[in-house]
């Protein structure tokens, strides 16, 4: 065994890895990040960095060939990992496979059915200029947001007119969903067609997806401890741990996160809304708070056996408002206040009836 | 005391700031891996070391109309300006220069670090790369001028800007004690300067990467090890500066030199993690109206004291 490939062998542990969602993918993404958690993955934001490209869920043709476009550029060695359905046994085979194939460079790799073209497509269109919000002419750049994007909700695509990093327009799409539904909502559909849940389930499953907008606008935000911290518990939440040390584990990091005058700061004044729905109102710091409060209600009630009422809350209606309200919201922020907007409204796109084009 | 030139400390400088650099990068490793609550979190120490063979053993990526010239000028250029910088701190009383201009050698050097994130965030040819260029430069329009005026408060202290005098001065009485307001300008601008922790919106996730976001291969590795060299050798310069170089019981100054800097770049490290990135959009204003204000206070406490 020579020099280069022990080095090879040590390089492949835990890989670096970038997580591209389709809509309908959410299961799959929870499986992935929980999996790739516990190996010691280190999830990454851009595709250069990464070894491992995860495409979590069935993407469609445009994203299909945004993911084409983006695996072309990685450089080897590197694995493709194609998790179109969740379930614990059927990640870690795939996971393997690719930590394996990563440790064996001179194999060809699984995903080598597109053709070598190394040069990317991606460089920023430059159309023209146009006089900016002071009235000085300046660059316009087109760029898209989504779909190939880390911590950014799953069928968004947001199609920025951008000077600097000031968003002068932007343009909203929703891909189209599975028609499945979502996954957060699950425990809900179920108990309108009759099966039997437990309230306890039904608030697990809220807690979650809580916890994930959470850990989702913490990573946005650059707060890679408090990040990590509330994907882990999102993950220990889903993994049906007992509730007692959870919920001591949250009162924790809501404390951490909720008392934070540095993110109330960076948060205050971001993407103000006035109409409802009220848990959207106010701006993304109020938003934040809300997240917690809902979190924490869950948390309470995660022992709770008595069935659950499907009828009192929407719970799967079409979750449109947020999407409807990026377009006025993103015109005039710069490119970290759109994010930290975006993520503040974390659309759950994977609901039925939510494709639709707004601008 | 200074002991310039010594062939010793030019032939040691490059190893001891390579380690500083790694032992920063394994400990926010360990923190990191225990944040997201994986078993046997010690493990992730390695993690700097595997990231580095990873990135030696792959090809950079090749990016349309990349300005490659650019992008590798400003990607060597981040360690070399750690290294130049490090040619200035003291390891207990042997520097490779001292010249009578050290803490102005010093500030002229890191400024380079300007152009260096520019470069490489222009050269790579993409609208996230490009805003990360935009966010380092209005980073250093906020903290360049306080990070200015906490050195030349030193310098003022010790009546030289030669760091060896610095050190001198400070045998009664560490410049931490009667300058906090200063040191404590100082360890922020050390943050801003690698772009590192609450300061790190150059290159935050939420533009994919900025600056670094086309960057693979080894030349990610010299971006990745210039910004951990940096932030080394930044901590590092406060020991002089304020924490009495060498100075201490029992151990030789060498050793002194070390420990102190161990604590100082250790403290960093876990002190950026907690707390979420600033935005220039909003941090500039309290750079401006708080810091410049409370450091220039500080300047004048100072400036009454040694008259």
């Amino acid at each position: 065994m020579g020099l280069i490939s022990r080095l090879s062998c040590f390089a492949a542990g835990r890989p670096p890895f970038f997580v591209v969602t389709a809509a309908g993918g959410t299961a799959a993404r929870l499986g992935v990040e929980a999996e790739a958690r516990e190996r010691g993955w280190r999830s990454v934001a851009s595709p250069a960095a990464c070894s491992v490209l995860v495409v979590c869920g069935e993407p469609g043709p445009d994203l299909e060939q945004a993911v084409e476009r983006v695996w072309r550029q990685i450089p080897r060695p590197r694995a493709l990992v194609r998790a179109s359905v969740p379930g614990r046994e059927h990640l870690i085979t795939l996971l393997d496979r690719a930590e394996h194939e990563l440790a064996a460079p001179d194999r060809r790799d699984s995903g080598d059915h597109a053709a070598e073209g190394h040069e990317s497509g991606d460089e920023p269109g430059m159309a023209d200029r146009e006089a900016d919000r002071d009235g000085l002419k300046l660059d316009v750049l087109h760029v898209q947001l989504g779909p190939v994007l880390a911590d950014w909700p799953a069928g968004l695509v947001v199609r920025a007119v951008m000077q600097g990093d000031v968003v002068q327009r932007a343009e909203v799409a929703t891909a189209e969903g599975t028609g499945r539904g979502s996954f957060w909502t699950e425990p809900w559909t179920a108990a309108r067609t009759g099966d039997p849940v437990a309230r306890g389930t039904a608030e697990r499953r809220g807690a979650a997806r809580s916890l994930d907008t959470l850990g989702r606008l913490l990573a946005v935000a650059g707060w890679d401890r408090m990040s990590a911290q509330a994907r882990w518990l999102r993950d220990d939440l889903l993994a049906d741990h007992p509730s007692e040390r959870l919920t001591a584990r949250f009162e924790r990091l809501s404390d951490s996160v909720g008392r934070s005058r540095t993110l109330r700061w960076m948060l205050r004044d971001l993407g103000p809304v006035t109409a409802p729905p009220a848990r959207l109102a106010g701006d993304a710091a109020d938003r934040l708070h809300a997240l917690l409060a809902e979190a924490g209600t869950a948390m309470g009630l995660l022992d709770d056996p008595t069935p659950l009422d499907p009828g009192n809350e929407a719970h799967d209606a079409p979750d449109t408002a947020p999407v409807s309200l990026l377009p006025d919201l993103l015109a005039g922020a710069d490119l970290g206040a759109a994010r930290l907007i975006v993520a503040s409204l974390d659309p759950d796109l994977d609901r039925p009836a939510a494709s639709a084009t707004h601008g | 005391m200074g002991e310039p030139g010594a062939v010793w400390a030019v032939a040691v400088l490059p190893p001891v700031v390579a380690g500083l650099a790694l032992g920063a990068a394994g400990w926010d490793s360990v923190l990191a891996a225990r944040d997201a609550g994986r078993g046997r979190a010690l493990r992730a120490a390695a993690d700097p070391l595997r990231e580095a063979a990873r990135l030696l053993l792959r090809p950079p990526r090749t990016v349309a109309a990349a300005d490659r010239l650019l992008l590798r000028a400003g990607v060597v250029l981040l360690p070399a300006v750690a290294l130049l910088a490090a040619m200035v701190v003291p390891l207990g009383n042997a520097m490779v220069m001292d010249p009578a201009v050290g803490v102005v050698w010093f500030n002229a050097v890191e400024v380079a670090v300007w152009a260096a994130v520019w470069l490489v965030g222009w050269g790579s040819n993409s609208a996230f790369g490009l805003v990360g260029g935009y966010r380092f430069l209005a980073q250093g329009l906020a903290y360049e001028l306080p990070h200015m005026f906490a050195l030349t408060t030193v310098g003022l202290g010790a009546q030289s800007l030669r760091v060896g005098e610095i050190v001198q001065a400070q045998q009664g009485l560490w410049f931490v004690v009667w300058m906090p307001v200063a040191f404590a300008v100082y360890l922020l601008s050390v943050l801003a300067m690698a772009f590192w922790g609450p300061l790190a919106h150059p290159v935050a996730d939420d533009a994919a990467g900025g600056a670094a976001v086309e960057l693979s291969g080894p030349d990610r590795l010299f971006f990745l090890a210039g910004r951990y060299a940096l932030l080394a050798v930044a901590a590092a310069f406060a020991v002089p500066l304020f924490l009495g170089g060498g100075a201490g019981p029992l151990l030789p100054a060498w050793a002194w030199s070390l420990v102190k800097t161990a604590v100082v770049l250790g403290g960093l490290v876990w002190a950026g993690r907690r707390f979420p990135v600033v935005r220039m959009d909003r941090f500039a204003e309290a750079a401006w109206t708080v810091l410049i204000p409370a450091v220039l206070v500080q300047m004048l406490v100072v400036g009454i004291a040694v008259l």
